[in-house]
């Protein structure tokens, strides 16, 4: 790549080109706040009396929140049945370990395969709609796939979630825990690969493309974008790494149940990425950290009434932090900066 | 308007309690139930029958003092019940669960107060293939479903109303006890006038009763969980007409739950159902136990199931703890000494099964009735030492 | 023969349900384009009224109606004021975080002040029972609900579509500056337009509380039927909301009766192939 920067470019096309080029490793350059965010989840789990059990469910809470801001964030595709996908995947991992296929790293590829594929069909179904119409069909759609979860005993349990689950040791040498240390791990790990795929993802031309179309759809059509093929591409992104965070419940727990793709799942999704601010990537991690600490703490200092305090930490959120807190807070130090 | 703003934040102060204290030399017993959300009375029943049991009996048995951890399961969520218990086992270091409420809570902490070994009482989960099952550490307090599902086929044949329309909510709990009910039926040698599952989710229920009446039974048998199912589905027998024209309605305890009960009207008069527990138990025991708990928590919300569950799980961890005086808490001696116990209840005698730590108790058929203009299950015919199976 | 006009009827009577319970949302999303799902929690505040009015006053239920749609209406004047007002013209998904935060704020304070279990609501008698109309034993109550919503959609359909305070309100928000400049005071329109709504929730929750009982979380209970309405019948049309949600009651009643086992289904995939087929609705405008 830093060829592209020192060679002198002979020709025009290729001046351009190198031009080009320069812009997307421009583009994807990490930046220190990056850096110190990663290494701070590293460093987390070394910090006493840390709760590393919560902090692994917000890591694949944050993964889940990040597959619907490339679908909300960089194309301007809203969903409300986003858990559809992520209880996918989780039921997916969760048969694999019932039926004998009990080692986790090849289980959860599969998953993000079989949640890709739904989510690619799904892409190609709902392309025409938009808006409203769209939420409500992503919500039915959500609504159905439950209850049909739900209903089927035979098949699923339940209610009392699939029975039987295996999960083999990672690598074959790292058993899952009580403690949680090795599902912090491997959700870490899971989490900040597949965050690199989405990162190259949307610094991409085709996360620009996918931008373009969200800000003017006609226009990109007119300059060539393949816009119904493109929304179905990152329809099937989006829920192949819902379908991986699903994956990673399902492993960690060992235990998967309706809940996975329940409707307040996928209201909560959205909250949380409302809330960190979308088109990001780092909003959803953001989002998850806040309300679910918050969640977890209110929870558990007013069992009863904690719904009042959540309820309020949104509207709080929502006056003063209209973007969402990671944009409200880039802008702060932008012009702290300027100064 | 000030006055106005003050009650407000003073309403809001009030919804924040105080953190509890932390004491030295204690037992930490973590209380895992659903606080908040459409299943929050079983929660509020808890708390409340745990303040009446310490305020009885303290909060030292055997001079261990108890220190309680409360967590919102928030209903039927898994993988939050599943992460509450991970935590409340590794970080509270709590040494006896009451909870997780819910089956599939349950079945998810399983694995975890076995590794653990932390004695575990189940005060709201009732299916079957748990208890002895899935965890030494185990045992039960609340109802198993062949308890509450089975005794009301046999009954029904008896009272000469064979034929019997059977309508459960469509999940499992449901499907196992349509299962139940529909093999004891036939053993008894009743029919199935037809079967409904109705969806979880259902504010309407017209088009169920009117299959209902189609299939002119002599008696429908109804098993939905608490709350909004139970409420429509008796409001339903009643406006269609149904009760009116004679047909009997039976169900387990659920749906005549003293805690909405009132709510239901007068649609609950004369329904049949099979219940552990109900405030109108007719002993000494109870009546003391109902007076007291009324007396301290007032009388609405009235007391329900999850009250006597978590009172029976009480009496037995302050028993095994009294054992225990004077040593350090050992989960296995607990476990052996729970198990097998037998004690007087204000529901009636109960008794934890040796082999299999799930609870072995009187079953009773009681009528929903008005009492001094209340409505009341009262206990019509009692059914000794029902097994869990 | 009997039995399917019973069916049809609890089905129109249980689609007059859902539109008197989504029809306050309606107005205020179609008309003012916000999107308030606090809605769900006025209609909890109706219900309450009705058992505070009922239960505890002795008063007759007919009068609790009108009580519920002037306290919640002015209530949510209040509410609309202190907050929504600060946030017209902002995304609907920051209007749907503030509004889902308001519903969770409302479920807490209802159970603070009134518990968290059901309420009872004693129906007079000449509500509750059957009555035998044309051969068909119907549910008084259900006759109750279908004459209501009749004439609360003719209502509306007359006194808000067809009149000049709709034409005012449409103006207010199709360009509050334009309408600023003839002479229209835009918050005042507002206002009223939001206490209408609201009022029109707080009694629709009034109405259902019977039926469907009234505890603290009955705004997350129903909040995807009013969403589900509200859309299928298109933003803004008190027509198409009734359209859309006779329709549905109906399917619904007649899919639970015919197919018991995938009854629960054709709510849902009616609203999947209405939004496929007219993404704004039945009878939703173009933009």
């Amino acid at each position: 790549m830093t060829t592209l920067d020192t060679s002198a470019p002979a020709t025009g096309k290729e001046a351009a080109r190198a031009k080009f080029a320069g812009y997307f490793v421009g583009l994807s350059r990490w930046k220190i706040g990056e850096v110190l965010f990663w290494l701070a989840l590293v460093g987390a789990y070394f910090v006493p009396d840390m709760n590393i059990i919560l902090l692994g469910h917000i890591l694949i809470w944050g993964l889940f929140a990040m597959s619907l801001d490339l679908l909300l964030g960089y194309r301007g595709i809203p969903s409300l049945g986003h858990a559809g996908f992520f209880g996918i995947g989780a039921y997916a991992a969760g048969f694999l370990g019932k039926y004998g296929w009990t080692e986790p790293i090849s289980g959860l590829l599969f998953a993000m395969a079989i949640a890709g594929a739904v989510g690619l069909v799904t892409g190609r179904f709902v392309q025409r709609v938009h808006g409203v119409a769209l939420l409500m069909v992503t919500l039915s759609l959500n609504l159905i796939l439950y209850d049909a979860v739900h209903r089927a005993t035979d098949v699923t349990g339940g209610d009392d979630g699939l029975q039987g689950i295996v999960i083999d040791p990672v690598l074959g040498l790292f058993r899952f825990d009580i403690f949680g240390k090795t599902a912090y791990w491997y959700a870490l790990i899971v989490t900040f690969l597949l965050f690199l795929v989405a990162r190259a993802l949307v610094k991409s031309p085709f996360g620009l493309s996918l931008l373009g179309a969200r800000e003017n759809t006609r226009r990109m059509i007119m300059l060539g974008a393949p816009i119904e093929r493109d929304v179905s591409f990152v329809f099937a992104i989006s829920a192949a790494l819902a379908g991986a965070a699903g994956a990673l419940l399902t492993q960690t727990t060992q235990f998967v149940a309706p809940s996975a793709l329940s409707f307040d799942r996928s209201a909560d999704v959205l909250v949380i990425l409302i809330i960190g601010g979308t088109a990001r990537l780092y909003g959803a991690f953001i989002g998850a950290i806040i309300f679910l600490f918050m969640r977890d703490w209110l929870a558990a200092l007013s069992p009863v009434y904690w719904y009042f305090w959540i309820g309020l930490l949104l509207v709080i959120v929502v006056s003063f932090f209209r973007r969402g807190v990671l944009p409200t807070l880039e802008t702060l130090l932008q012009r702290l900066r300027a100064r | 308007m000030k006055r106005v703003l003050l009650a407000s934040i003073a309403a809001c102060v009030a919804m924040l309690p105080a953190g509890s204290l932390r004491a030295q030399e204690s037992i930490k017993v973590g209380v895992l139930v659903s606080y908040s959300g459409m299943t929050s009375l079983g929660g509020q029943q808890t708390d409340a029958a745990i303040k009446l049991f310490q305020s009885k009996y303290g909060d030292a048995p055997g001079g261990h003092k108890i220190e309680l951890i409360r967590r919102d399961t928030t209903g039927p969520n898994p993988e939050v019940a599943k992460r509450l218990v991970q935590e409340a086992v590794t970080r509270d270091k709590v040494q006896i669960l009451l909870g997780p409420d819910f089956t599939p809570n349950t079945l998810a902490a399983a694995p975890i107060v076995t590794e653990a070994k932390v004695p575990t009482f189940v005060i709201g989960a009732a299916t079957t293939g748990i208890i002895g099952e899935k965890s030494p550490y185990l045992t039960r307090t609340f109802f198993a479903t062949p308890q509450l599902c089975k005794p009301l086929a046999p009954y029904a044949v008896k009272n000469n109303w064979k034929n019997v329309f059977v309508m459960v909510a469509d999940f499992a709990p449901g499907h196992d006890c349509e299962k139940i009910f529909i093999d004891a039926l036939k053993e008894a040698g009743g029919t199935l006038a037809g079967n409904l599952r109705i969806p979880t989710r259902n504010p309407e229920f017209s088009a169920y009763t009117q299959r209902i009446k189609d299939a002119k039974p002599d008696a429908v048998f109804i098993f939905m969980p608490l709350g909004e199912l139970s409420l429509g589905s008796l409001r339903a027998m009643s406006d269609s007409g149904l009760k009116a024209a004679g047909v009997k309605i039976m169900g387990t305890g659920d749906i005549t739950d003293e805690s909405y009960v009132d709510a239901v009207g007068d649609a609950a008069l004369d329904v049949i159902t099979t219940g552990m527990y109900s405030t109108q138990h007719n002993s000494a025991m109870n009546k003391e136990f109902v007076a007291e708990y009324t007396k301290l928590n007032g009388a609405s919300p009235r007391m329900g199931w999850g009250a006597i569950a978590a009172w029976d799980a009480l009496r037995l961890v302050y028993d095994g703890l009294e054992a225990q005086k004077g040593a350090k808490f050992d989960p296995d001696k607990f476990m052996a000494f729970v198990r097998g116990r037998t004690f007087e209840s204000p529901r009636g005698p109960i008794t934890i099964d040796k082999g299999n730590g799930d609870i072995v108790q009187n079953v009773y058929i009681r009528r929903t009735e008005k009492v001094n203009g209340v409505l009341q299950n009262v206990e019509i015919e009692t059914l000794a030492n029902q097994s869990f199976k | 023969m009997t039995s399917i006009a019973t069916v049809l009827f609890n089905g129109v009577a249980y689609g007059m349900l859902l539109f008197i319970m989504s029809v306050g949302l309606s107005v205020t999303l179609g008309m003012m384009n916000f999107v308030n799902l606090a809605q769900a929690s006025f209609s909890m505040f109706g219900g309450y009224i009705v058992v505070l009015v009922v239960q505890r006053l002795g008063l007759p239920f007919l009068v609790s109606l009108p009580i519920a749609f002037i306290i919640v209406g002015l209530f949510s004047i209040v509410i609309e004021r202190l907050v929504f007002r600060h946030f017209y013209g902002t995304d609907d998904l920051t209007q749907v975080l503030l509004t889902i935060g308001l519903v969770f704020m409302s479920i807490s304070t209802a159970s603070y002040f009134f518990g968290g279990t059901y309420q009872r609501i004693d129906m007079p008698a000449w509500l509750s029972g059957q009555r035998d109309i044309f051969g068909l034993t119907l549910e008084r109550y259900r006759i109750f609900i279908v004459v209501s919503g009749a004439i609360l959609s003719l209502v509306l359909i007359l006194g808000l579509e067809r009149t000049k305070l709709g034409g005012m309100v449409r103006a207010c928000v199709d360009n509050p500056r334009a309408a600023n400049g003839c002479g229209l005071n835009t918050q005042m329109i507002f206002a009223v337009t939001f206490a209408i709504g609201g009022g029109l929730a707080g009694l629709g929750g009034a109405l259902s509380a019977n039926l469907l009982g009234i505890d603290p979380n009955f705004p997350l209970r129903y909040l995807v039927y009013l969403l589900i309405i509200v859309s299928v019948g298109g933003m803004g049309t008190i027509g198409g909301t009734l359209i859309a949600a006779v329709t549905l009651g109906v399917a619904d009643v007649a899919g639970k009766y015919y197919f018991p086992s995938f009854g629960g289904f054709v709510i849902y995939a009616i609203t999947i192939a209405v939004m496929l087929w007219r993404p704004r609705g039945l009878l939703g405008r173009t933009a």
